[in-house]
């Protein structure tokens, strides 16, 4: 990584650590937001932009992701500390076994079964009333339990642990992106049959990438869960895949940092437009639409075009 | 010298067009097999059937004396075939070196390429001339250079068998010689089986030391390239009956 | 047995409704290989149409009909034209999934249009006929005779007219047809303008059944996308024989199974097909 970009990620994270000392509970509350997105939309990126496959659930897997971290420490007292991991390796798994026949299918009629999947999550989500207690929402959701004196029920303290996970996540994706791993994903997006020619068992790797951007999903979820304390189906509704998806183009795909960066453009703009909560939906039809007629590859690839001009 | 590659009685159906039929052909190691005959004989679907990218529907093929039916494309490449496509696919937008690389650590998979992958990929550029254009994006090269790339893909895999399909298409005159001499090189030198399919006569009579002739899925004559010249049949399915 | 006939009246009536809108979905995607998802919202806003047809302008219910499928008509047209064209060449590598993203954003555009003009609370679409036969009002069995008119139109339209061939010969192969000289600009805007014209029927046909809302149009999407992969593309009759096939297999499993989940039938199909034959069952793509 070039000497300029560690200087950026530097003056990123003093400037997210200072965040909670000189602003508000408010700005507070829409940083936590815009992290967890980001974490949403890099985990996300790992599918359509190194690997191929353009998927439209991941807001399913963060729900699933949410619900049973919910559940979990709701029904069965379990802590969060174990609740996290349980669900996250428990999303994962799940994404294995339902991605596993998905990837089988190629371009739209895999983007079509995920797009089907999704909604049939949310379905499930909005009819379980006895489990979910469904459009009433899951509230009553404890903050996760007290560990070296921290106490997680202020709004500070989950910043900062949001924070750490999303430094962890970002960082793993950062190392598996650039690992012999990441290099073969790209190889699958960049020629899925010769990739296969060569020697990649394309099926595998495109499930595990899958399966490993679902489980990130599924543990973000955890975390939003226990960060806003109430769940509602239309929280992990197709609009919020949409919301995924526009963050995914507007910051470029294909790199680790456009996610982030996308992530963090839109949440402002929606809270920004927390006024008119039906326009907000308009909004981000008609904003995708238009970056997907100027510049496909996000701001990365305008980046990226611009570099090459100059 | 023992047989690479066996393929006894092989039969594709796609419902009811049967594209190769009861198709059996012997390549012995280090060989130079050229496979010839008019559009549609099945060349190609023999090619895939060799790859894994199609299944037999009846019939054998042996690699190695190991059996290749049912095994994946991936599975099969790892096993030692490397092979070339008719319209020459490489990794667009990646450069010509990581290209390369991609060949090497789809056999052997480290958590970063370890020192002897690397040098493998040097070798390779080397051999293909290409070492000057490795940094450059795969998808801005000329038709010749992709190809030289599509070949540096599957060479670096280190396979004892390599297919290519039609490599000579497209390319000039003098880009052929090239090529030739560059295939010459990986069959005496490294030691390469090579199986090409082609249409440019000068290069199969060439390069090839022993050809086999398909049409409509069967094979009509065998033989070297001066025996199968002169093989009434063979001149009989690429000229057809006018004696023009 | 009287219940089981009427939920098999039921499944073709609602298979009917699926297969309509099906089948503009499968004419599109065979020629231009973009999944239209805009065709939902159109549904949506085709309903409308027809509500405030009946209702403020007192139209009669046929002309309100016609009101949504030229709705429906003129939006895909539009959509087409000024959209989908400009990645019409596929000039880059994305430009398949571009294509796929704007028909969602489209969806999701018009659909929340309806939303912010016209609120969630559903419409009641006035009843135009009175009368029922063996339990099934009029207007219910109108519903599958209208469809099926309508799919024999089409069918028609397809088989033994020239443009039809014309769309036949572009579905198969885009490029050759183009070289014999057909212009593919205008069958791309008769083909979406005919989906369009088709999902507004369905909706206008259904509106009276259940009430118009903007979300009235998430569910026959889904389900006419799941009958356009199985069904297979091309394939008229096979899109009819789906779209039915999928409603009585609805009502017949929420009469037997299990009716909350009833909408989840349409995708454990898809889920069981695709696993078997990654195609479709007629699959040609």
């Amino acid at each position: 990584m070039s000497r300029a970009n560690k200087i950026v990620i530097g003056a990123v994270l003093l400037i997210l650590v200072t965040i909670p000392h000189v602003t508000s509970d408010y700005i507070v509350y829409v940083v936590t937001l815009a992290m967890l997105f980001s974490m949403l939309t890099a985990s996300y990126d790992l599918m359509p932009g190194f690997t191929g496959p353009l998927s439209f659930c991941p807001a399913a897997f963060y729900g699933l992701g949410a619900y049973s971290s919910a559940l979990l420490t709701l029904n069965t007292g379990m802590s969060f500390w174990l609740a996290l991991p349980v669900s996250t390796i428990g999303v994962f798994l799940f994404a294995i076994v339902v991605g596993y026949p998905a990837l089988k299918l190629r371009g739209h009629y895999f983007a079509v079964t995920t797009f089907f999947f999704g909604h049939f999550v949310y379905l499930v989500f909005l009819n379980s009333r006895e489990i979910t207690k469904g459009p009433l929402g899951l509230g009553g959701i404890s903050p996760p339990d007290s560990i070296l004196g921290i106490d997680f029920g202020s709004m500070t303290a989950m910043y900062y642990l949001i924070l750490v996970f999303g430094i962890i996540t970002v960082a793993f994706l950062f190392t598996l992106v650039h690992s012999g791993v990441g290099r073969l994903l790209i190889s699958i997006r960049e020629n899925e049959d010769l990739a296969q020619a060569s020697g990649v068992n394309t099926a595998f790797f495109k499930v595990l990438a899958f399966s490993i951007s679902s489980g990130l999903a599924g543990m973000t979820g955890s975390l939003f869960a226990h960060f806003f304390r109430l769940l509602h189906p239309t929280t992990f509704s197709w609009m919020t895949s949409e919301m995924i998806v526009i963050m995914f183009l507007v910051g470029g795909s294909g790199t680790i940092i456009g996610p982030i960066i996308g992530a963090g453009v839109v949440t402002f703009i929606l809270e920004l437009m927390r006024f008119a909560p039906e326009l907000r939906f308009i909004i981000w039809s008609v904003l995708l639409i238009v970056i997907l007629i100027i510049e496909p590859r996000g701001l990365a690839g305008m980046y990226y075009r611009i570099r090459r001009r100059v | 010298m023992e047989d690479i590659l066996i393929a006894s009685k092989v039969t594709k159906r796609f419902g009811g067009l049967t594209a190769v039929r009861d198709v059996s052909l012997a390549v012995p190691k280090r060989a130079r097999l050229g496979i010839i005959g008019p559009n549609g004989a099945g060349k190609t679907t023999l090619f895939n059937l060799f790859t894994g990218e199609l299944n037999t529907t009846a019939g054998t093929i042996h690699f190695e004396n190991q059996p290749l039916q049912g095994l994946k494309p991936h599975a099969i490449s790892k096993k030692g075939i490397g092979r070339t496509f008719q319209i020459v696919r490489v990794f667009d937008e990646l450069p010509v070196y990581d290209n390369i690389l991609i060949g090497a650590i789809a056999k052997d998979l480290h958590f970063t390429p370890s020192k002897e992958q690397h040098q493998a990929v040097e070798q390779t550029l080397e051999m293909v001339k290409l070492q000057d254009h490795r940094n450059v994006m795969a998808k801005h090269l000329t038709l010749s250079a992709k190809k030289r790339v599509g070949l540096a893909v599957a060479l670096v895999g280190k396979p004892r068998l390599l297919l290519l399909d039609e490599c000579m298409a497209g390319l000039t005159f003098v880009e052929i010689d090239e090529m030739l001499v560059l295939l010459r090189k990986i069959n005496a030198e490294i030691g390469i089986t090579l199986v090409v399919v082609e249409h440019v006569m000068k290069v199969v009579m060439e390069l090839c030391e022993r050809i086999v002739v398909l049409a409509s899925g069967e094979k009509i004559a065998e033989g070297t390239p001066r025996e199968v010249a002169n093989d009434r049949k063979v001149i009989d399915v690429y000229l057809g009956d006018n004696k023009s | 047995m009287d219940l089981f006939l009427l939920q098999i009246g039921n499944g073709l009536i609602v298979g009917s409704v699926y297969a309509l809108v099906a089948l503009g979905l499968n004419l599109i995607w065979s020629i231009t290989d973009i999944p239209d998802f805009a065709q939902g919202s159109f549904y949506v806003l085709a309903a409308y149409t027809g509500y405030f047809a009946v209702t403020l302008l007192k139209m009669p219910y046929l002309v309100a009909l016609l009101c949504g499928m030229s709705l429906g008509a003129v939006l895909a047209f539009l959509c087409e034209r000024f959209l989908y064209r400009r990645w019409r060449e596929r000039l880059f590598r994305d430009a398949a999934r571009v294509q796929l993203l704007v028909a969602i954003a489209l969806f999701f555009l018009f659909a929340n249009i309806a939303n912010a003009l016209w609120t969630a609370k559903p419409r009641i679409f006035p009843s135009y006929m009175e009368g029922s036969l063996f339990n099934f009002s009029y207007i219910r069995i109108n519903v599958l005779i209208s469809a099926v008119i309508l799919f024999i139109l089409v069918y028609l339209f397809i088989m033994k007219t020239k443009p039809g061939k014309a769309i036949r010969a572009a579905s198969m192969d885009p490029g050759m047809a183009q070289i014999l000289g057909i212009n593919i600009d205008t069958v791309n805007s008769v083909v979406f303008s005919l989906g369009g014209a088709l999902s507004g029927a369905a909706a206008v046909l259904v509106a009276p059944l259940y009430s118009v809302f903007p979300s009235m149009g998430d569910l026959p999407l889904l389900k006419a996308l799941v009958v356009v992969i199985l069904g297979g593309f091309g394939s008229v009759a096979g899109v009819l024989i789906c779209g039915l096939g999928l409603g009585l297999l609805e009502a017949l499993g929420a009469m037997y199974v299990s009716s909350a989940y009833q909408h989840g039938y349409a995708f454990f199909i898809l889920i069981l097909v695709l696993l078997l034959k990654p195609k479709g069952l007629f699959g040609r793509v």
